[in-house]
């Protein structure tokens, strides 16, 4: 395979940081006052001290929650190896007691070697998970719980979480729960008897601020200096992307980016995509790279959507647009016929179609989610006779009409009536 | 038994027991030495006084001349007699080629003992074997439980000239009266004015000698010669340097031949563990094996102490023989793991208890120890990893965990010995909600009533209709309450002034279903484990069979069930049966239920709420006063917190719900931030090095604030643009229509008011919808699926107040706060 050329390196070098969370997060961990720091204290003095201790992570999706986790415990099973066992558990998949405790002690008897059986019941993981807890701690071994989507545990009696928690009201027990949640309301959740055993350490995780992100932009995608690359293309590299950070029309993009989602979530995407947008050619990122991964990431689905429409499928939302404007109170297929042969004959538009072929549009409007039925009762009954009702408001129409290439004129008209 | 104390007090008188007082001294900090684990009284301090004759060492003697009859049959187990199928050879291989490395002839030597033992064995398999609790062997008493040295070769002749008493390492004179010290590095010991200069008291602390101090700074150091040209070592210097060995007696009984053997659970010196001598290891480190072997009585040589670090650091006068034992070491996996002190305490009761459990799971021991002797010769031949050949699953129970020994400690971790406590991290340890508080304040009068009532229930000899409901918010020590009563009542059924009872604890949050509750009292009561439904039929016959006249055999029955909400279902059956027992005349069934709610009786059916309403208990919530005395009884002796700080943390938890708990980890997440800010905290640390770092409230306040506050108001003002006007247009929405629930397409018409009127560019509906269910998984908003996008309902999750003082001095968007 021929060697690529050092443009298809620093581009898969930079996608391979933008995918790797671990390498984005790595410069939050240096200040004191970092959630990584903090974490970390947490954890590796509950380590130290054999203590249990029970913390949340909150925040927004997207800033890093997860990644700062994986960050302290990489670097606290390299301070302290053979002394944590970390075991995983996903509130998406493992919300129910008993199948959370079977996890728990499936992991623990992978981590430790046991033989795991499936058969056994919730009586015997329970017994299992408090023997092991006690036998880990006094091997000097703490156990650290992660679980994820911490908000869906909380669901009906807790009694995983109760017996998690109150396994852990032992002196000889060393245990650490985490819970990670984007609910900020998370321990609220939690029942009385439950709450009353989680210790409340929260730490919060936030979107970065403004000069975060410039360090994070530059951190992510100036090219390190000694390394396989050629040293005249990485200055070549570095300097054009400093220019471009010190452009104020990049600094306009930043803004529009983080105007709606400041995340570092939204950032990573961003970034994504205008480094596959980079020209392989001159192998520098350029402005335009970074505008037109704006467009692709700031999209406008329903507007999309009306534009891939037929004209039949606009006169149809335009019917339901004016009966919604009439204020009429049964509004299904069959009303919008009617309205729709009522335009036909007041304006002799050209495009009448039979009512099959309407059905047809009508159909096909549905699949698309722009109208969807009143309710769910009535599967029976055939569509035409369902009331439905319009997703899209007025505002969007107008503006999709609006950008309709070949958009009949007596729409518009329509529209600007009854507006 | 005439001759057993006579000896035991004249050893006894010999030592003169001593106390000193100690004056600080700074150990020494160029390297890592571990000191002595809580040592209030020193090892160093040695006080041998007098010299003790020596008891003639047993090894000369020819078994049948040692063959005292023992004399105290009294304390024997109550069946002396039974047959057990130990095969003896069982330990032996991994053993020799363990402790084997100096000399081959000592392997010639238990070769030949063990082929000869082992035969022997076989012989008398079948015969009975007399097991005793206590045996006189050469005038010295050796009981199961013992720890003692055990000859290594049977050819050792230096052995005779063994020295009890340890001489001086200078004058080579025994101490006689004069105050001897040990060096905590050699192990040596000076008399005080033999050093140079000479000691005037004991130091506290470490101390170690001129001579290892200087081998230390790298000269050569030669001790003095001793004046009759060899020196004689002490069994403690053999031991160490793997001469001897330690074992713990289990278990002792005469063969049907008459020769006495024990059981021995052998002790092994760090050196010679896998992973050698660690750096932090003391040097009367001994650790536990699981590793046994049965020994002649012949080869024992005298008595020694293994002692766990507690009474290690109380020990004072033991003389040279103390050894500290805190991990148990396990030959098979090579793992170290901490000997649990609770444990056993509670094999003991169980002891005590009946002698089957003992005999049988003495009886399975060779099956498991063939076992393991097998895999491990296995494992050498292939050197695999971890042997697959565990027949039984870690997790599936029945009667025990498979496979547990498996887990342990590669090595010690260092940050367990050689750590000094600072007084923020003994708080943080009382604080612990695990550890259990040495007394329980505020709670007499609960514990007093419970006693009573437990007291009552189980005197009277019919019992009925024993029902007690306790009642408290979480956290006022409901539970903790009543377990303590259940310890003070075992204490006095041990001292025999009320009758003995079985005590079976259930929590309700623990069992996989309501029904499930009959097989953990089935299975607690008799020890089988069966069905719900059959557990069920044979608790009804047992409850409630008047015509079998066994009254004086079924104990009285306290049954405590925690969280007892949970055990509602939908026709009640499960507590109606439950608190019906206690009414049948030969039940013998005492209930306790504890619940939060106060009215759960109320909500019952009334057949039910008759048989339970009737005796109740309340635990209110405790007041401030309570929740600081808790606090300040727990950090009795430790000075790390200021008074007022604990007095807010308190006051403001016993504003809000009364829970110990509470308070408790208020407490603590303040002194580790305080920890972390001394600890993390650069510009900090000189004032931690100097001073002490006391949790101001400051620490408290954060605490209380973590606790209590969701952190809404840090996310709102940290969020997008798009988002603050969001809430803005939320909060202005909710103030012009008065309705807190609005849609999405009405609120969007207002955001793109907003955006038009202020120069901000209007994202689009499809964006704004984006933002707005962002904000709802953050549950900052309440809102539909996006799939019903204009039609979606929105709804503020946190007062509107909190969203404008969040969002009204924004510096990104100033225009804001006119909308607000």
């Amino acid at each position: 395979m021929a060697r690529e050329s050092p443009a298809e390196q620093a581009q898969v070098l930079v996608k391979s940081r933008i995918c790797n969370p671990n390498f984005i997060f790595s410069i939050f961990s240096n200040p004191p006052d970092s959630n990584y720091s903090k974490l970390k204290y947490i954890i590796s003095s509950s380590l130290t001290e054999a203590c249990n201790n029970s913390v949340l992570l909150l925040g927004p999706r997207g800033c890093g929650k997860v990644a700062i986790l994986e960050l302290v415990l990489e670097d606290l099973l390299e301070e302290y190896p053979d002394m944590i066992s970390v075991i995983k558990l996903n509130g998406l998949l493992h919300c129910d007691h008993n199948c959370a405790l079977k996890e728990i002690s499936r992991q623990l008897c992978q981590e430790h070697q046991l033989l795991f059986s499936k058969m056994a019941s919730f009586d015997d993981n329970a017994q299992f998970m408090v023997s092991m807890l006690r036998e880990c701690g006094l091997a000097h071994k703490t156990i650290i719980f992660v679980l994820d989507e911490f908000d869906l545990f909380a669901q009906g009696k807790q009694l995983f979480l109760y017996s998690l928690l109150d396994a852990m009201q032992s002196v000889t027990s060393q245990a650490v729960v985490i819970g990670i949640s984007c609910r900020l309301d998370a321990d609220q959740l939690l029942e009385k008897r439950v709450r009353s055993r989680f210790s409340h350490r929260k730490l919060l995780f936030l979107p970065p601020s403004r000069e975060d992100t410039e360090r994070l932009l530059e951190h992510i995608l100036l090219l390190p200096t000694n390394s396989s690359f050629p040293h005249e293309y990485v200055t070549a590299f570095n300097v054009k992307l400093l220019k471009i950070f010190a452009d104020y029309k990049f600094k306009e993009i930043v803004d529009t980016l983080s105007y709606s989602d400041s995340t570092v979530n939204h950032l990573q995407r961003f970034l994504f995509s205008t480094v596959s947008h980079m020209d392989l050619k001159s192998g520098l990122l350029s402005l335009e790279n970074f505008k037109a991964a704006l467009s692709t990431i700031q999209r406008q689905p329903k507007l999309e959507v009306l534009k891939d429409c037929s004209i039949l499928e606009l006169y149809i939302l335009v019917c339901m647009k004016r009966l919604e404007a009439k204020e009429q109170e049964l509004r299904n297929f069959n009303a919008i016929m009617k309205e729709y042969k009522s335009i036909h004959d007041t304006f002799q538009t050209s495009n009448y179609y039979a009512r099959n072929v309407c059905l047809r549009a009508f159909e096909h409007l549905l699949q698309r989610e722009l109208i969807s039925f009143e309710d769910n009762r009535g599967h029976g009954q055939s569509a035409e006779f369902r009331p439905v009702k319009l997703l899209i408001s007025r505002p969007e129409l107008y503006q999709g009409l609006k950008s309709y290439p070949s958009c009949p004129a007596i729409l518009h008209k329509l529209m600007d009536r009854d507006g | 038994m005439a001759d057993t104390p006579k000896t035991k007090k004249s050893k006894n008188l010999n030592r003169t027991p001593e106390q000193k007082q100690k004056q600080p001294t700074s150990p020494p900090d160029h390297l890592i030495v571990p000191s002595t684990p809580n040592s209030s009284l020193r090892r160093s301090i040695r006080l041998t006084a007098t010299a003790t004759p020596p008891p003639p060492s047993s090894l000369q003697k020819s078994p049948h001349s040692t063959a005292k009859p023992p004399r105290n049959y009294q304390n024997a187990p109550k069946s002396p007699s039974f047959t057990i199928s130990i095969s003896p050879t069982s330990p032996e291989p991994t053993e020799s080629k363990k402790r084997r490395k100096n000399t081959e002839n000592q392997d010639m030597d238990l070769e030949k003992k063990r082929i000869l033992r082992s035969a022997k064995a076989n012989a008398i398999k079948s015969k009975k074997r007399m097991y005793y609790k206590k045996v006189v062997f050469d005038g010295v008493e050796f009981s199961a439980g013992d720890d003692v040295y055990v000859k290594r070769r049977e050819d050792a002749s230096s052995d005779e000239e063994d020295p009890e008493v340890e001489e001086c390492r200078v004058c080579f004179k025994p101490s006689g009266r004069r105050i001897m010290i040990e060096c905590d590095d050699c192990l040596n010991g000076f008399h005080l004015k033999c050093l140079r200069p000479p000691l005037k008291d004991v130091p506290e602390g470490d101390w170690i000698c001129n001579f290892c101090t200087a081998r230390k700074s790298g000269a050569m150091v030669k001790f003095p010669e001793p004046p009759n040209g060899k020196r004689l070592r002490t069994a403690r210097e053999k031991l160490l340097s793997s001469d001897l060995w330690a074992a713990h007696i289990e278990s002792l009984w005469k063969e049907a031949d008459g020769t006495y053997w024990f059981r021995a659970r052998w002790y092994i010196i760090p050196e010679e563990t896998s992973s050698g001598r660690q750096p932090h290891n003391l040097r009367r480190e001994l650790y536990q094996t699981n590793d046994f072997a049965d020994v002649e009585m012949e080869s024992i040589i005298r008595h020694c102490y293994v002692m766990n670090p507690k009474e290690f650091a109380k020990a004072g006068n033991e003389g040279d023989d103390v050894f500290l034992c805190e991990y148990e070491y396990d030959i098979r996996w090579r793992s170290f793991k901490r000997i649990a002190e609770i444990d056993n305490n509670d094999e003991d009761g169980e002891e005590a208890d009946g002698d089957e459990d003992w005999n049988s799971c003495e009886g399975s021991d060779p099956d498991t120890e063939d076992n393991i002797e097998y895999e491990e010769e296995n494992k050498r031949s292939t050197l695999t990893g971890p042997s697959s050949a565990h027949p039984m699953a870690a997790n599936s129970r029945k009667g025990r965990i498979f496979g547990l020994q498996k887990i342990g400690a590669k090595k010690i971790p260092e940050h367990v010995r050689c750590h000094k406590q600072t007084a923020l991290e003994k708080a943080k340890a009382t604080l612990l909600l695990a550890t259990l508080p040495k007394s329980l304040p505020c709670r007499d009068k609960e514990m007093d009533e419970i006693t009573a009532f437990i007291k009552g229930a189980i005197c009277d000899d019919q019992c009925l209709g024993r029902c007690l409901y306790i009642h408290g918010v979480p956290g006022t020590g409901k539970t903790m309450s009543f377990l303590s009563v259940m310890r003070n009542l075992r204490s006095e059924v041990d001292a025999g002034s009320i009758q003995p009872y079985c005590f079976v604890e259930i929590n309700g949050l623990k069992l996989a279903s309501p029904e499930n509750i009959y097989t953990v009292i089935y299975e607690a009561l008799s020890g089988h484990r069966v069905g719900w439904k059959k557990a069920l039929y044979s608790l009804n016959e047992r409850f409630s069979n008047e015509t079998k006249c066994r009254k004086e055999e079924i104990r009285p029955c306290i049954l405590l069930i925690d969280e007892l909400d949970l055990l509602v279902t939908r026709n009640q059956s499960v507590l109606y049966n439950i608190l019906d027992w206690p009414n049948k005349p030969n039940s013998k069934l005492i209930v306790i239920g504890i619940a939060n709610t106060m009215d759960l009786p109320e909500k019952l059916l009334p057949r039910i709420s008759s048989r339970m309403g009737i005796q109740r208990l309340c635990f209110g919530p405790y007041n401030y006063l309570q929740l600081q005395e808790i606090i300040l009884s727990r950090l009795r002796g430790i000075d790390a917190f200021e008074k007022q700080a604990i007095e807010f943390a308190s006051r403001k938890v016993a504003a809000v719900s009364g829970d110990a708990r509470r308070a408790l980890e208020i407490c603590r997440r303040a002194a580790e931030l305080a920890d972390y800010r001394c600890k993390r905290l650069p510009s900090l640390s000189n004032s931690a090095a100097t001073g002490k770092v006391l949790v101001g409230m400051a620490d408290v306040e954060v605490a209380i604030k973590e606790m209590f506050q969701a952190p809404h108001i840090q996310v709102i003002r940290s969020s997008s643009k798009l988002s603050k006007i969001f809430l803005a247009a939320m909060v202005h929405e909710l103030y012009k229509t008065g309705m807190g629930e609005t849609t999405f397409e009405k609120l969007a018409m207002t955001v793109s008011c907003f955006c038009t009127s202020n120069g901000e560019t209007f994202p689009g509906y499809d964006i704004l919808l984006k933002v707005g269910c962002k904000l709802g998984e953050c549950r900052i908003l309440l809102c539909e699926p996006a799939a019903k996008h204009k039609l979606q309902k929105l709804q503020l999750n946190f007062p509107s107040d909190d969203v404008i003082f969040a969002l009204k001095d924004s510096e990104e968007l100033p225009w804001l706060a006119k909308y607000l």
